[in-house]
C-alpha cells in the first residue's frame, strides 16, 4: 500500500465520523466522463428538442417550445413509434427471460457434452450483430431461405417473413431474442453456481421435490440477477437499432418503426435535428419510466 | 517515488504532444511545403472501378507537383448520415463526389466553381443541374442512366425477346421461370433499402409521365403517378421477383445466371457484368414504358471551408479535371456514364459491353432524381411516397387513395 494510502486510511480510522473526501476523489473521473460523453449530450438532445435546429447547422436554431412534438404527435408517427417500441421490447424481454432462465436452468444440470452445449448456446451473443443479422435476412427470405424450406417440408404455407405488415415485427423480435438470450442464460448461469448447495440438500432431507427447491430455494436466490438482466435488456432493446433497420428499415408499412429507426429517419432523411431529438427524448422517458417502475417493485417487494 | 511517477507521466505527455505535432505535419503536407486535397468519394472502394479511377485521379499530381491527393473513403450509404454532420460542424473532405440528393442538402457548404468553369467551353447539360441561384456549385463526375438488363442466354432459352411494355415483361419474365427455372425479375422493394429504393422507382413514374412536383407544387396523386404505382404492383403480384431479397443479392444472382430481367443503372450492370457467369450473355434495352425514365446523377464539389491555398489548389484541380486529357482517362474508368464533357464511349469497351451503348443514349433523355421546386426535400417527400406504395405492395391498399394520402402528408410536411 502507498504511503498516500495509508495515510488516508489511518486518518479515517482516526476519526470514522468526519466525512472523508476520499470517495469524491474517487468518483470524480467517471463524473467527468459521464458529464462529457453522456449527460452534456443528454442535455443537448433535450434542449435541441425543442429549437428548429437542422443537421446542416447543428449550433443554430430558434426555441420553438412543444413545436416539434406538437408536429409529430399530430401525424400519429410518434405514437405508433412509441406503441411499436414497446411491443418490440416487452416481446423481447418476457421472451429472452423465459428462454434465457430455462436454458441456464438446463445447463446447470450436469450431462456429458455440457460444456460444448454452454459454447453452442453462447453463439447468438458471441456472432457480430451486423454479420448475424444478414445471414438471418437470407434466411427469412421468402423464395429461397432456409424457414419457408422448412415450412415447404411440412407441408405448411411459406411466410412473407419480413415483407408481410403482419409478420415482420415478429421476425425482428424473433432475431433479437435469439441474440439477447445468451445473456440472459450467462447471468443467470453464474447466479445459479453461486445457490448454496447445502440450503438445496437441506431442503430436500426436508421433503421437498425437484419444482419445490426451484420455486423456494434456486428463484429467490437468482431473482434479483433476473431483475438485473431484465433491467438491462430492456433498455438495450429500447435503444436497439442495427436488427431492424438492417432488416426491414422500418417497413413494410411502418410495421416496425421503432423509436430509434425514427429519429434516425427524421435527422438524416429529413435533416431536422429537432424533430429526431424528440424520438430520443421520448425514448429516453420510456427508459426511465421502467427503471422506476422496475425499482419501485423491488422495494415494495423488499418490504 | 510521487514525484518520480509525475516527472514520468510529464515527459510521457511531453513525448505524445510532440509525436502528434509531427504527425500533423506531416498529414496537411505543410511539412514538405505540399498542399494536401483529401477526395471523398464512395467509389474509391468499389472493387471494380475504384482503383482506376483513382489512377486518373493521380495524374493531377503530375500535372502539379506541388498537391497531394488523398483518398477519403467512405461506403455510399453512410455518406448521406457523415457527410451533411462534417459540413454542418465547419469539417470534412475537401473535394467531394455527391449524389444528387445530397448535393442539394450540403448545397450551402459548398464553395462556387465559376472561376474554374469560367473557361470551360465543353460542360454538356449533365453540369445544369448543379447549378445554384446562378452559381455553378458542382460539376458532374458521371451520370449513370437506367435500362431494362437482361441474360440473352435465358432469354433465347425462354424464346423471349426483350419486352417494351409492363405487360410484355411480366409474361416474358413469367416465361423465363418456367422455362429456365430462373427468377423472372428483380427489383428493390423494400423499405430497409429505402434510400435507393426511391431513386430506382422514379424510373417508373419518370417512364408513366408522372412528376413529383409542377410549378412549386406536389402533384403525388396525379393520374401518371398513380398509373406508375398500378404498374408496379401488376409486376409485383406477377411472382416473378424474389420477395425479400435486399438489390446486392440480387445483383449477385444476376452475376450468377439466376436472373431473366433487371431494372439497374449503369454503374450496376457494369459491376454484374464484368468478370461475371455471364459477362458475354448481358443486354439491354429501353426501359419498358411510354416515357423515358431517370439517371442517378453524381457531382463533384468543393468544400468552402478550406483555407485560401487549399482552396486555390481545389479549383485547379477542378479546372484540369475538365480539361480533355483529363476527360478522356476519366472515361476510360467510368464505363458507359455520362462525363461533364462529351465524350463518346471507348469503341474497345463498346464493343466487349454492348450494352453499353444503351445507357449512354438513355442518359440524354433521363429525369434526374430529386424533385423540382423539392430539391433539399426529396428524400422527405419520398418517404410517405414510398410508404404508399409499399401499402399497395404489401396490404393491397388502393393506390389513389394512397398517393392521396402520401399528398396529404408530404404537403403537411414540407409545405
Amino acid at each position: 500500500m502507498s504511503e498516500t494510502t495509508n495515510l488516508l486510511v489511518s486518518r479515517h480510522l482516526k476519526n470514522p465520523n468526519k466525512t472523508s473526501l476520499t470517495p469524491y476523489i474517487f468518483i470524480l473521473l467517471p463524473i467527468a466522463y459521464l458529464t462529457l460523453v453522456m449527460f452534456w449530450p443528454l442535455l443537448q438532445e433535450i434542449v435541441i428538442s425543442f429549437k428548429d435546429t437542422k443537421l446542416m447547422e447543428p449550433n443554430g436554431g430558434e426555441f420553438v417550445g412543444f413545436e416539434n412534438y406538437r408536429r409529430l404527435l399530430a401525424n400519429n408517427e410518434l405514437s405508433s413509434s412509441v406503441w411499436i417500441t414497446i411491443l418490440y421490447t416487452a416481446t423481447t424481454v418476457v421472451s429472452s427471460l423465459v428462454l434465457g432462465v430455462i436454458s441456464a436452468l438446463a445447463l446447470d444440470i450436469p450431462f456429458r457434452g455440457r460444456t460444448v452445449a454452454r459454447s453452442v448456446m453462447l453463439f447468438g451473443y458471441a456472432v457480430p450483430s451486423v454479420a448475424a443479422i444478414l445471414v438471418w435476412s437470407w434466411m427469412f427470405n421468402d423464395r429461397s431461405g432456409v424457414l419457408n424450406s422448412i415450412a415447404d417440408g411440412l407441408g405448411m404455407t411459406s411466410q412473407k417473413w419480413l415483407t408481410s405488415p403482419e409478420l415482420a415485427l415478429w421476425s425482428v423480435t424473433m432475431v433479437t431474442v435469439w441474440q439477447v438470450t445468451p445473456l440472459v442464460m450467462l447471468v443467470v448461469l453464474a447466479a445459479l453456481q453461486s445457490v448454496p448447495s447445502e440450503v438445496k440438500e437441506a431442503a430436500q432431507i426436508d421433503g421437498a421435490d425437484g419444482l419445490n427447491v426451484l420455486r423456494s430455494v434456486t428463484i429467490p436466490h437468482i431473482r434479483p440477477s433476473i431483475t438485473l438482466v431484465g433491467l438491462l435488456v430492456t433498455v438495450w432493446t429500447i435503444r436497439r437499432f442495427e436488427v431492424v433497420y438492417l432488416l426491414t428499415g422500418g417497413g413494410p408499412s411502418k410495421s416496425t418503426n421503432i423509436l430509434v429507426v425514427g429519429l434516425r429517419q427524421t435527422a438524416f432523411e429529413n435533416y431536422h435535428l429537432g424533430e429526431a431529438a424528440v424520438f430520443g427524448v421520448i425514448g429516453l422517458i420510456l427508459a426511465i419510466i421502467l427503471v422506476t417502475a422496475s425499482e419501485l417493485l423491488k422495494k415494495m417487494r423488499d418490504l | 517515488m510521487i514525484r518520480r511517477s509525475v516527472r514520468t507521466i510529464a515527459a510521457a505527455i511531453a513525448l505524445a504532444l510532440g509525436a502528434v505535432g509531427l504527425s500533423a505535419c506531416e498529414s496537411d503536407g505543410n511539412y514538405s511545403g505540399k498542399t494536401t486535397l483529401v477526395l471523398m468519394n464512395s467509389q474509391w472502394m468499389d472493387a471494380l472501378r475504384g482503383d482506376k479511377l483513382w489512377a486518373v485521379m493521380e495524374k493531377y499530381e503530375k500535372v502539379n507537383p506541388k498537391v497531394v491527393l488523398e483518398k477519403s473513403e467512405v461506403p455510399s450509404k453512410d455518406i448521406q448520415t457523415k457527410l451533411p454532420t462534417e459540413l454542418g460542424a465547419k469539417l470534412g473532405p475537401d473535394v467531394m463526389m455527391l449524389q444528387e440528393p445530397l448535393f442539394w442538402v450540403v448545397r450551402d457548404a459548398l464553395l462556387p466553381l465559376d472561376e474554374a468553369t469560367a473557361e470551360a467551353n465543353n460542360l454538356n447539360a449533365t453540369n445544369d443541374g448543379a447549378q445554384v441561384e446562378g452559381r455553378q456549385l458542382g460539376v458532374s463526375w458521371q451520370r449513370a442512366a437506367y435500362g431494362l438488363v437482361f441474360n440473352r442466354k435465358l432469354l433465347n432459352e425462354a424464346g423471349v425477346e426483350p419486352p417494351e411494355t409492363v405487360d410484355e415483361l411480366i409474361t416474358a419474365a413469367h416465361e423465363v421461370q418456367s422455362e429456365t427455372g430462373a427468377i423472372g425479375f428483380t427489383s428493390r422493394h423494400q423499405m430497409n433499402e429505402f434510400d435507393n429504393w426511391y431513386k430506382d422507382f422514379m424510373n417508373w413514374t419518370a417512364g408513366y409521365g408522372g412528376q413529383w412536383a409542377t410549378q412549386g407544387q406536389l402533384t403525388i396523386d396525379s393520374p401518371h403517378n398513380i398509373a406508375a404505382v398500378e404498374a408496379f404492383k401488376k409486376l409485383y403480384d406477377a411472382d416473378v421477383i424474389p420477395y425479400g431479397d435486399d438489390f446486392p443479392t440480387q445483383r449477385n444472382r444476376f452475376k450468377s445466371g439466376d436472373v431473366g430481367f433487371s431494372i439497374d443503372n449503369s454503374g450496376g450492370t457494369l459491376n454484374m457484368a464484368t468478370g461475371s457467369k455471364v459477362s458475354s450473355d448481358v443486354g439491354a434495352s429501353r426501359l419498358p414504358f411510354p416515357s423515358p425514365g431517370s439517371h442517378q446523377q453524381i457531382y463533384l464539389a468543393l468544400n468552402k471551408n478550406m483555407d485560401g491555398e487549399k482552396q486555390r489548389a481545389a479549383l485547379d484541380f477542378v479546372q484540369w479535371l475538365l480539361t480533355d486529357d483529363a476527360q478522356q482517362a476519366l472515361r476510360s474508368a467510368s464505363g458507359p456514364d455520362l462525363l461533364a464533357t462529351d465524350v463518346p464511349l471507348d469503341p474497345k469497351f463498346a464493343k466487349k459491353n454492348p450494352w453499353a451503348q444503351n445507357f449512354y443514349e438513355a442518359a440524354a433523355d433521363s429525369s434526374g432524381t430529386v424533385i423540382e421546386g423539392y430539391e433539399l426535400e426529396t428524400a422527405q417527400i419520398m418517404r410517405p411516397v414510398m410508404d404508399a406504395v409499399e401499402r399497395v405492395l404489401t396490404k393491397n391498399a388502393d393506390p389513389r387513395k394512397e398517393l392521396e394520402k402520401a399528398q396529404e402528408e408530404a404537403t403537411g410536411l414540407v409545405g
